[in-house]
């Protein structure tokens, strides 16, 4: 398939599509060598050649694009990929190595922290929002299947919600995890998860346990 | 410039295959690369191999045609150096900046599967042309033999290229396919088969051949060297099961005499890749001969301490094999790996109380696990991020006092949480029965060839002459006996 010529314009209408993590990924990494030649066009491999906010736009896209298929440790060995110069002064990619450390360290009130308070660049906003979501949804079915009960404050914590209110007991927090079918007790003040199960994109419909385990006695046979 | 419609028009006739049998357009491509072949060394149209135009992709027919394409791309390649077109000029082109690389992209993902096994020497030199990225080459290798499972010197190269440019995920379609073969030697892929190179092959086996040149002469080292490679790729990864393995199948090369050192680098990854993915000193791989594992510890003797110290779970002995050696860590590039290793030290430990409680508050595991933060707040959030990674089967349960502790149940999860597990491993069973498949047909191909290889004939001879001559001797023997018997008697 023939992608369209590396632009500003293409980022941001991929930026804004809705295309299937997996998709976003698979086009972005055809952009790279593009980006490669644009920066190799400056002269020297570690200079911002060509258009540095273009370049930008490029890598901190294609830095989310990997965080979205839960590539963490590839979106760090992309950061060393990045032109040192840019990756040092441009504010966008500044912004991709502390939300990296905080993704990669687990440390979830970081990460709302910066995805939220800092400065993004405009085009980039939806992917950003897009990763919120993401790490929001993929912390709550963790939460779920960890505790099998846990004070509000907590709960509000991991998903970047009000801690303060929700230990004052914020019905509209409360609300949001009975939402997903967690119970919640006045009396010792807790909340007790229902362990979220989300079915595998590779999963199929089958009828269970047996038919793996017959799969695996035919092999055996 | 005449010549490139009489290219064209012969390049028409190959692609017109109705009514032929694969043998008939077998010859028909054979004649076709000869006839290409000539035509491009020739001294009279040696403009045409000097004529980048030979190569737009605009030109459909002449770029689907796989053979004419490669011979044409590769002579434009090799052109030499002249007053007119200096050594930086011809390669310049062929950088990521230079005119061929477009050329030379597009060629990788556009190029015919089938026509380009008559033209393995070809197409190998571009592929292995160095300065060509990783994706396109990964595309390349998928597209030439979508299973993988016959090695060859390009996967080498890509594993080598993705290391450099820390493209590590780029490697994964390549490197979790199976390795199942080696080229096959032309004589045994002709007696194995009589199918014309053209022909539908069920393996890549049939068609990458020591004569076919898709591969350069491989050694054992290249072998080594590919799996070292992988698992570093892997490493970086952090798949550390991975990693394990692949470094597994380096370490338990069979070898005669002399060790490699290819194989004392990858054991000493082993060992620490061993402790990060199973928080112990594993034993070698069961087909590691025994003097090589007494070779590896007597090598690696440090990194053995090492994983002892850990296994044992003293972190103070720990800390001081670390410093002890810190010079070796950092001489063996392995310097981040230790640090990893001591980072997960309490993670390991924490995943080991399991074979002793079912349950206990947090305070008690400080007093289990004393290298946790002192706070039970922050020692939760230790423990935490373990179980929902994961790594560590377990649940916490916050008390409805803030002044009690939070338990740590570590008796198994509850229903719903295992019902999820199982949707999981359904979906691994299945991966796992494709994976199976593939091998037992790469291993039928193995046996197949196998029983008609000249080696194994040979040695079934052999074996047949050795049965008949122990069968004479056992006759002599006996002879003899009665020989001697005869002689006792008549003595």
């Amino acid at each position: 398939m023939e992608l369209p010529p590396l632009s500003t314009a293409q980022l941001e209408q991929l930026a804004a599509s809705n295309l299937p993590p997996s998709q976003l990924f698979e086009i972005l990494s055809r952009y790279e060598s593009d980006a490669c030649l644009m920066v190799a066009d400056s002269g020297h491999p570690d200079a911002s050649g060509g258009d540095p906010q273009l370049l930008s736009l490029f890598y901190s896209s294609f830095f989310f694009a990997h965080l979205l298929t839960n590539q963490v440790p590839e979106a760090r060995a992309l950061t060393q990929r990045m032109p040192e110069t840019l990756r040092h002064q441009d504010p966008s990619l500044q912004n991709c190595l502390t939300l990296l450390r905080a993704v990669w360290q687990t440390q979830h009130a970081q990460v709302y922290e910066t995805l939220r308070n800092l400065p993004w660049p405009e085009p980039l906003y939806p992917l950003v929002r897009r990763y919120e979501s993401f790490f929001q949804d993929r912390t709550l079915i963790a939460v779920s299947t960890s505790y099998e009960a846990i004070r509000p404050a907590v709960a509000a914590a991991y998903l970047g919600l009000d801690s303060q209110a929700a230990e004052k007991g914020d019905q509209s927090i409360i609300q949001k995890f009975t939402d997903c079918g967690w119970t919640w007790s006045p009396e010792s003040q807790l909340l007790h998860p229902v362990p979220i199960t989300v079915p595998s994109t590779e999963e199929q419909p089958s009828t269970g346990i047996r038919d793996a385990m017959a799969m695996l006695g035919s092999r055996a046979s | 410039m005449a010549a490139i419609p009489a290219l064209v028009t012969a390049s028409t006739k190959l692609h017109n295959t109705t009514g032929l049998t694969d043998e008939s357009h077998d010859c028909q491509i054979r004649d076709h690369v000869a006839y290409c072949r000539n035509l491009l060394s020739t001294k009279a149209l040696s403009s045409i191999s000097r004529d980048e135009s030979v190569l737009d992709p605009h030109d459909r027919t002449l770029i689907q045609d796989g053979i004419l394409s490669s011979i044409s791309f590769f002579s434009v390649c090799k052109s030499k150096p002249s007053r007119k077109r200096p050594m930086e000029h011809c390669l310049g082109i062929y950088y990521p900046r230079g005119r061929l690389w477009s050329k030379a992209v597009r060629y990788l993902e556009t190029f015919n599967p089938v026509q380009i096994r008559y033209a393995g020497q070809e197409f190998r030199q571009l592929i292995e042309y160095p300065l060509l990225a990783t994706r396109p080459i990964r595309e390349a290798i998928l597209r030439l033999d979508p299973s993988c499972a016959v090695f060859t010197s390009t996967h080498l190269l890509f594993v080598q290229l993705c290391l450099r440019a820390k493209a590590y995920a780029c490697a994964l379609p390549v490197l979790d396919k199976h390795v199942c073969h080696f080229p096959a030697p032309s004589s045994r892929a002709s007696s194995k088969s009589s199918l014309a190179l053209c022909a539908k092959h069920e393996s890549g086996l049939s068609f990458i051949t020591d004569s076919s040149a898709l591969s350069a002469t491989l050694t054992y080292k290249d072998y080594l060297l590919y799996f070292l490679y992988g698992g570093m790729i892997y490493m970086a990864l952090k798949e550390w099961r991975k990693a394990f393995h692949f470094l597994g199948v380096v370490i338990s090369m069979p070898t005669v005499g002399s060790i490699s050192m290819v194989m004392v680098e990858a054991y000493k990854k082993w060992v620490l890749v061993g402790l990060l993915a199973n928080g112990k000193l594993s034993s070698p791989p069961n087909n590691t001969p025994s003097h090589l594992v007494k070779l590896y510890q007597s090598i690696a003797k440090p990194y053995v301490s090492l994983a002892q110290a850990f296994e044992r779970g003293e972190m103070q002995t720990l800390v001081a094999e670390v410093d002890a050696a810190r010079d070796i860590w950092i001489m063996d590039r392995n310097m981040g790996l230790v640090s990893q290793v001591v980072n997960t030290f309490s993670a390991h430990a924490l995943v080991r109380l399991r074979k002793t409680f079912a349950a206990l508050t947090v305070a008690e595991v400080l007093e289990q696990v004393p290298h946790l933060p002192a706070d039970p707040i922050a020692t939760e959030s230790v423990i935490a991020p373990l179980i929902m990674s994961g790594a560590m089967n377990a649940t916490l349960v916050h008390s409805p006092s803030h002044t009690s502790d939070t338990m740590l149940r570590l008796s198994g999860k509850p229903f719903f949480s295992q019902v999820s597990h199982e949707s999981h491993m359904q979906v691994r069973f299945r991966k796992e029965g494709q994976l199976m498949t593939a091998l037992m047909g790469s291993l039928e191909e193995t046996n197949r060839a196998m029983a008609l290889s000249d080696e194994f004939v040979d040695a079934s001879s052999k074996g047949q002459a050795w049965t008949t001559a122990s069968e004479v001797n056992q006759g002599v023997g006996d002879d003899f006996g009665l020989d001697m018997d005869e002689d006792i008697m008549g003595g």
